[in-house]
């Protein structure tokens, strides 16, 4: 078989493991397919739980970062994206071509539970069955669609009935069993501490949860598609803003930014990295403030000052991004090999504005751990609730603050370095606690760290030369990567690992775009941390798991 | 300072007959008598509604506006006082919205058990300048029960909603009210031990004696002075009972959506929470009397009504700082505080001061 293996020497991120990957892979492989970010080797679709559990136990790819499913003229593909929560650069991709008649696979379900999610979205939105799967239902699109959109034969002018689905109707009696006497009782999706529309199907035994089913897709808004539609250069980056739409759009930008880049081969004047790095940990803070605020909302109840207060302070964060970015919310800032414009004129003021919100900054931040984390009726009602152990955490993919506060020490900036991050000052925060309380104060002590880089990159931009502010590569105006490309790349946004997996087919749009949505992680694992504690824990959970509906429905 | 406010406890001229003599309707026997008992009745209950009215929807917004660092209702009026006006009619026009399954005729009396339990409570309240509706000799016992009645109506909205928040509501209320009604009730009783008596107008005459007289000022007896201990625990306890944080888990508005009140809408929303409002005031009542010597205060004994609503309005405040600034107690918490903790510290309490009381006398 090894002779059939087509090897490219040119796009190897991981040399040193190659070999053994091979060997480790062995016959199974049917040819190499490899992807610019890493190695992939083609397998049998009956193979994939056993090269899974080889890749995962013998070569360390703990990791199931994403699962790409697409579909060829001639084939379906399924595409296990996997990395090391020890070196995320280190990766693989293990790529499972089924046929177009009859699209089985073998699921990755008892190697990576977070692959039940990913193939359940991968079976909604383009058609592979996966063999085994424990829960094999469609997960975005409600029950009763008709086709996978992603799919070459999907019909768009068929039209569509959705009907109110039976088992989420709220006013039918309970849903006893026979035997039980459990309540079920439907969370959302309007509901005040769903933070968006997550509809959670929960069983109550009295106060205690005995099982939950969230069930998203409320939001989707077909940004896969979308961005399949738009032009690389310049039609595509609006889009990542509207993922995690809370304050995070420049993390996402950058997502795009990076992999597009890496597609392209574009590389990225520093004066811009600089700019990128300092713009995106102000997005950082903002979303960090948010989500305490949002998660004292669920834990005080409304009427609560904690709210309000971040929303102060994160007041000031906004008007200096919109300074820098000319808006608020949607940014767009990002350019492919560069930022849409320098900093604004007069520069001093601006520097001088950022420094004031970095100089109080402290203050605000012993204020937050006066008022809230010191408070003792806080510790009571964090500590020890919804916890989440460290391999529970990397089985579900969970990434970001989430995984940080379980002892993951996992942070892509540091580990997989891209911007300026590699050049500056600053630490990766992590807490063994594994429960509410450590998440709260993961993100509160990663406001310190952005402050740093901030301030770092503030002192790079104030003394950078005036006639080398290059903020913009020589791109082409239109771009049209290599075809048969295919890249894998995330970011460290700040709910989590954000990735982006692109696939060019030689004209000026993507063949295949997929977000790997660091909150379609965390959320999965809301119900093995949330089973068995109160109703008011199961909320504080999910508050502090901080998810955007925005981007875990895209 | 307080000199003239010295007790003439069973000789109190109560509202009632004050009114009789005033309008000359005690010269027609009962059926006078009860109608100048209306009178009065009217108009406590008019001054308490009024409290209600400014404390709902414009007070609480610019109490927690002034903690969080907002605005709040600016627009209309001075102050923006006339949203109280506004939010009148926006409230009361809306449509009702009656569950199918709802369970008459208990979903349509629970508000008004809930609104007015709460209001029955304030007749034996002294409010002072001589507002007093009645001085029966078991005030105190009968304020307890009448405000205990209150969880009867949040029992009733909670199940006749046919709505399973509204349920976990209403069964949370129970339990909250089971467990805090009780270190309530005892902490109360250690106040009976002083006095002696369990009519109102001698708790708060008792507390008017000096403490330590210094000749120019006096240091009264309030009990929040001579027992500041049961003071604290029954201002907890009272937090519990009002609902407000950090034991508001019955409503819990980001848990169980709005508890009990979920499928309330329009006039009988308003009621509850009129009646919710009341029970606050109600709570402050009963702390001002029997822990801050009632309408006690400096100056002449005519505007003692003027203090009473200063020290109901205070406890009011502490309710609102409360929910601005602390969390929740989890539910699971909150019973084991209630058990746990507040019922042994107020027996604990009920027992030092039988003892040493009956060593003092």
């Amino acid at each position: 078989m090894s002779t059939e293996l087509e090897r490219d020497q040119q796009e190897t991120g991981v040399e040193v493991t190659e070999d053994e990957l091979e060997a480790l892979i062995g016959d199974r492989a049917l040819r190499r397919d490899d992807h610019l970010n890493a190695p992939g080797f083609v397998i049998r679709p009956d193979a994939v739980q056993d090269v899974l559990f080889d890749l995962r136990d013998e070569g360390g790819f703990d990791h199931l970062s994403c699962l790409t499913a697409q579909q060829y003229e001639d084939r379906y593909e399924s595409i296990y994206h996997l990395k090391k929560y020890a070196d995320p650069t280190q990766e693989v991709s293990v790529v499972v071509p089924t046929s177009v008649d009859d699209p089985v696979s073998q699921s990755a379900e008892p190697a990576f539970r977070t692959a039940d999610w990913h193939e359940r979205e991968a079976f909604d939105l383009v058609g592979i069955d996966y063999e085994g799967h424990p829960d094999p239902r469609r997960i975005l699109l409600p029950e009763t669609w008709q086709g996978h959109p992603l799919s070459k034969d999907y019909d768009q002018e068929q039209p569509q009935v959705v009907t109110l689905a039976e088992h989420a109707n709220p006013i039918q009696p309970d849903h006893h069993d026979e035997e039980s006497d459990t309540m079920f009782l439907n969370i959302g999706p309007h509901h005040p501490a769903t933070h968006g529309v997550l509809h959670v199907k929960t069983v109550l035994d009295g106060e205690t949860v005995v099982d939950i089913d969230p069930d998203v897709g409320y939001l989707h808004r077909c940004e896969e598609q979308m961005c399949q539609q738009g032009t690389y250069r310049h039609q595509i980056m609006p889009y990542p803003d509207r993922w995690d739409y809370v304050s995070a759009g420049l993390l996402n930008e950058w997502a795009y930014a990076r992999t597009a880049e890496d597609l392209a081969d574009i590389e990225v004047p520093e004066y811009a990295q600089i700019i990128r790095t300092m713009g995106a940990e102000l997005c950082r803070i903002a979303s960090h403030f948010l989500a305490l605020g949002t998660f004292c909302l669920d834990v005080y109840g409304d009427f609560n000052a904690v709210f309000q207060y971040s929303f102060r302070d994160r007041e000031v964060v906004q008007d200096i991004l919109e300074d820098l970015t000319g808006q608020r919310l949607m940014f767009n800032y990002f350019r492919l090999g560069g930022v849409a414009w320098d900093l604004p004129e007069p520069r001093d003021e601006f520097i001088e504005k950022t420094r004031d919100f970095l100089d109080e900054l402290p203050a605000k931040i012993t204020e937050y751990n006066n008022l809230v984390t010191g408070n003792e009726i806080f510790q009571v009602r964090c500590n020890d609730t919804g916890v989440l152990q460290p391999d529970v955490a990397k089985d579900y993919g969970c990434t970001g603050p989430v995984a940080r506060a379980s002892g993951i020490d996992y942070d892509l900036r540091r580990d997989d370095p891209y911007g300026y991050y590699e050049n500056l000052e600053w630490d990766v925060i992590t807490r063994q606690g594994c429960d509410n309380y450590a998440r709260v104060l993961c993100r509160m002590e990663e406001v310190e760290e952005s402050a740093k880089i901030i301030d770092q990159c503030l002192d790079l931009l104030e003394d950078w030369p005036e006639d080398d502010r290059e903020i913009q590569a020589n791109v082409p105006r239109t771009l049209k990567p290599d075809p048969d490309t295919e890249v894998y790349r995330a970011v460290e946004g700040a709910k989590g690992e954000l990735g982006i997996y692109i696939r060019s087919d030689g004209t000026d749009k993507p063949a295949r775009f997929k977000i790997r949505s660091p909150c379609f992680h965390n959320l999965s694992a809301l119900g093995e941390i949330s089973e068995g504690d109160f109703i008011p824990d199961l909320i504080a959970s999910l508050g502090s798991l901080d998810i955007v509906l925005g981007e875990v429905d895209r | 300072m307080i000199e003239g406010t010295l007790l003439q406890a069973g000789d109190t001229v109560l509202l009632p007959e004050r009114i009789g003599d005033l309008t000359g309707l005690d010269q027609f026997g009962l059926a006078g008598e009860l109608l100048a008992a209306f009178i009065a009745a009217f108009i406590i209950g008019n001054l308490m509604l009024a409290m209600t009215g400014v404390a709902g929807p414009w007070a609480k917004r610019k109490i927690t506006a002034a903690f969080t660092d907002r605005i709040a209702v600016n627009r209309l009026g001075p102050a923006g006082l006339l949203i109280i006006v506004a939010d009148s009619v926006r409230l009361l026009s809306k449509e009702n919205i009656i569950p199918e399954n709802a369970d008459r005729p208990a979903y349509d009396l629970a508000p008004i058990v809930v609104a007015s339990s709460a209001l029955l409570g304030f007749a034996v309240i002294p409010m002072g300048s001589g507002i007093h509706l009645a001085d029966p000799e078991v005030g105190l016992v009968f304020v307890f029960a009448v405000a205990g009645i209150a969880s009867l109506g949040l029992v009733m909205a909670g199940y006749s909603s046919a709505n399973k928040y509204s349920m976990l509501g209403g069964l949370r209320a129970v339990a909250q009210n089971v467990a805090y009604e009780i270190p309530l009730v005892v902490t109360g009783m250690s106040v009976v031990i002083f006095t002696g008596s369990l009519q109102m107008s001698e708790i708060v005459a008792v507390q008017n004696q000096p403490l330590v007289d210094f000749g120019l000022f006096a240091i009264p007896a309030w009990f929040a002075i001579v027992n500041p201990f049961a003071f604290v625990l029954f201002l907890l306890a009272n937090f519990a009972e009002v609902g407000r944080n950090p034991f508001d888990t019955p409503e819990a508005p980001t848990e169980i959506v709005a508890g009990y009140q979920t499928e309330y809408s329009s006039v009988y929303f308003v009621l509850i929470y009129l009646g919710e409002f009341l029970h606050i005031f109600l709570g402050g009542a009963i702390i001002a009397t029997i822990f801050l010597g009632g309408p006690a205060g400096p100056g002449p004994e005519s505007i003692g009504i003027v203090w009473f609503i200063i020290k109901i309005w205070g406890v009011f405040l502490l309710t609102q700082w409360m929910r601005s600034a602390v969390p929740r107690v989890r539910v699971d918490q909150l019973i084991e505080i209630g058990w746990k903790g507040l019922l042994v510290l107020s027996f604990a309490n009920l027992i030092l001061t039988a003892i040493i009381v009956g060593i003092i006398q």
